[in-house]
């Protein structure tokens, strides 16, 4: 009897043990979801979840939404945001057991890049000019690339950064990039393609360069194995360029801490995201003397963000009406303005100054990035083929 | 016969548990089927009581190897680093005494009062190549070393982090040997060193266990330290955890590592249970 009492202490000071340790392991957790109830007289308490970084918290707690609520008063809008979209597999499984249960998973619309592979899961309600008529003059194949369920709101492309004053003469074409990188040594870096979409399109423009076009093609749309076999010397590559990259092959976790050792001065070019690049000089985490520029043969890649409202979502009609007011082109400046993304709706709908500053990037000729199920492979390739010795 | 507690324990640890190595082992129906549905890379079993396909899989990876390799290598020199400097600390402060013994002992307890993403971030910044250490280096005309971003950055972190638990636990231990025994050990002729290693660390033995114990399961699981401070690659299981679990969408093959450490975790927690046994056989239990 002794025995199994102390058996038992044991065991729950051993449980007590554990939580112990995790707790003070783990970093904070997301909050969990609210509930909301819809309101009454046209109006609806919207929930918005967001995958993504601070920038897009700001730009629509502080840009979108207030210009939403003060068009259409009776609306309240909430924000949930997923820090750099930690937690994407979860939220992921959480919107398929909602749908497959009927049920509301509270979240009403969706800005994450998982929202095009959740839509041909056919998770998403499906859109078009008739349930959004802001959709009409988006270009077609953007809206395509949604796969019925995404709405495209914003794009964005990723540009090479540089200093200047250490890069005299700016590479253009991605030879001139790769043999630049391998005349500086330490001078260059990007982030794991997990951990961030700026080494994504690198890593993407690299092995793009070494595939035969339709195979290449072919992974925008498809997940397709044998296609992907194509990578091997492109990751070779990679691997080959791991000495002349920052500290011998040091690839940070994250867009931001890339950006920052650019804007510290310890290295001289990398990989960037166009939105990041012009918000932070605005704001002047990178400095002036920083340019940014986009490189040919194969250009980095970059697309439309989407949005998407869950079917079993129970106001799917406020969460549209929220959706096409994202695509109106008051919001559409507001986007541009706040984060620097490019409009995705027709440019002579903008005004004159916002028209100048993407008149040489519209997102219908921006080189998309590979399906979400082949960059997920890419990320687990890369980490086992590319960094260490 | 099922006490409340058992059943809590159960409910929330036990069946969570059962339901992930059924997972592991290609279970993908029940519970399962909303992971299974978007997981890629999936070995699904056709036999009644599961496949080892996934377990082949992630023990055959050379990377998953070298990983543990590194976890493994990574838990047994901070666990070791942090008992000798928690052992320093505690013995100074019982043998010694005064202010500076004092002094040093809330500075070692600082960094529990500090959020771990804070230390691993201050960590990286203070050995990168711009950082403190290589500044003061750079001061005498040296070339100074980088941790940042490298296994030796983890372990510096790690026993960082870890020290204000092991100081506490060793220094409450050694503070509780009775004066008499040190004094009488002094007296039957037995040096400062005969004195620590026959009567001190002897009778202190439970709560240096209890402290390495701890140490050990908290590092061998820990995520943020490697994630920050450490190298894209190796890296310890932790971060290969999360990656394979959200980055690669591969939940089935994070579960794998997950049975791995948890094996791994249990063989420390065998140490920490048969010292518990021990001391209550001491106590005449």
């Amino acid at each position: 009897m002794a025995l199994a009492r102390r058996s038992l202490l044991t065991l729950t000071a051993l449980a007590g043990a554990a939580t112990v340790a995790g707790c003070a392991k783990k970093s904070t957790d997301a909050t969990a979801p609210q509930g909301s109830a819809s309101g009454s007289s046209g109006g609806a308490n919207l929930t918005v979840f967001l995958s993504g970084d601070t920038n897009m918290q700001e730009l629509w707690e502080k840009a979108l939404i207030p210009a939403f609520v003060k068009a259409n008063p009776g609306y309240s809008v909430k924000v949930q945001l997923d820090l750099h979209g930690e937690h994407d597999a979860q939220t992921k499984a959480k919107l398929t057991a909602a749908q497959s249960q009927g049920k509301d998973s509270g979240l009403d619309l969706i800005d994450a890049g998982f929202v095009t592979g959740l839509a041909e899961a056919g998770i998403m309600e499906p859109i078009s000019t008739s349930n959004v008529p802001n959709l009409d003059g988006v270009p077609a194949d953007v809206v395509t690339a949604g796969k019925g369920g995404g709405i495209p709101y914003r794009g964005s492309s990723v540009l090479l950064a540089y200093d200047p004053a250490k890069v005299t003469k700016v590479p253009t074409t991605l030879d001139e990039v790769l043999a630049w990188i391998k005349a500086n040594p330490g001078q260059f870096t990007y982030c794991p393609p997990k951990s961030g979409g700026s080494g994504g399109a690198w890593v993407t423009t690299v092995l793009d360069k070494y595939l035969d076009p339709t195979a290449a093609e072919k992974l925008r749309t498809t997940y397709d194995q044998e296609a992907m076999k194509g990578w091997s010397k492109g990751f070779a590559e990679l691997k080959g360029l791991g000495p002349s990259i920052y500290q011998k092959g040091v690839y940070p976790n994250g867009n931001s801490q890339v950006l920052e050792l650019l804007a510290s001065g310890q290295i001289s070019m990398c990989t960037v995201w166009s939105d990041q690049f012009i918000s932070g000089q605005k704001t002047g985490l990178v400095p002036d003397k920083i340019k940014a520029t986009q490189i040919s043969n194969p250009s980095f890649t970059g697309g439309a963000a989407y949005l998407g409202v869950p079917k079993a979502s129970a106001k799917k009609e406020h969460a549209l009406k929220l959706a096409n007011f994202v695509l109106s082109s008051d919001a559409q400046v507001l986007i541009a303005n706040q984060i620097a993304g490019f409009p995705v709706i027709p440019l002579e709908k903008l005004p004159d100054e916002t028209q100048k500053i993407f008149k040489e990037a519209h997102p219908d000729v921006l080189r998309p990035g590979y399906l979400d199920k082949v960059g997920n492979d890419m990320s687990a390739q890369w980490d086992q083929l590319v960094p260490g010795k | 016969m099922a006490s409340p507690p058992l059943l809590l324990v159960a409910a929330f640890t036990g069946f969570p548990i059962v339901l992930a190595v059924a997972y592991s082992l290609g279970h993908t129906g029940g519970l399962n089927q909303t992971t299974a549905l978007i997981a890629q890379h999936q070995h699904i079993t056709d036999e009644w009581w599961g496949t080892l396909g996934a377990y082949r899989e992630v023990l055959t990876n050379p990377r998953f190897r070298r990983d543990l390799g590194v976890t493994v290598m990574v838990t047994v020199v901070s666990t070791s680093i942090v008992l000798v400097l928690a052992l320093i600390i505690a013995l100074y402060l019982r043998l010694t005494g005064g202010w500076a013994a004092k002094l040093l002992t809330v500075l070692a307890i600082v960094p529990q009062f500090i959020p771990v993403v804070i230390a691993s971030w201050s960590v990286l910044m203070f050995y990168a190549p711009d950082g403190f250490l290589r500044s003061v280096f750079a001061q005498a005309g040296l070339e100074g070393p980088t941790f940042g971003y490298t296994v030796s950055g983890v372990v510096i972190a790690q026993v960082w982090c870890s020290l204000p638990f092991a100081v506490l636990m060793c220094a409450s231990g050694v503070q509780a040997v009775p004066d008499a025994l040190i004094d009488a050990a002094r007296d039957a002729g037995a040096g400062l060193v005969r004195t620590t290693f026959s009567v001190i660390l002897p009778m202190a033995f439970v709560p240096i266990v209890i402290a390495a114990t701890f140490t050990g399961i908290g590092i061998i699981g820990s995520f943020t330290v490697p994630y920050f401070t450490g190298p894209n690659a190796p890296t310890m299981l932790g971060v290969d955890m999360a990656n394979y679990f959200t980055a690669y969408n591969m939940p089935q093959q994070s579960i794998v590592m997950a049975v791995v450490v948890f094996g791994a975790a249990s063989l420390i927690a065998l140490a920490y249970i048969w010292a518990n046994f021990r001391s209550s056989k001491e106590a005449g239990a």
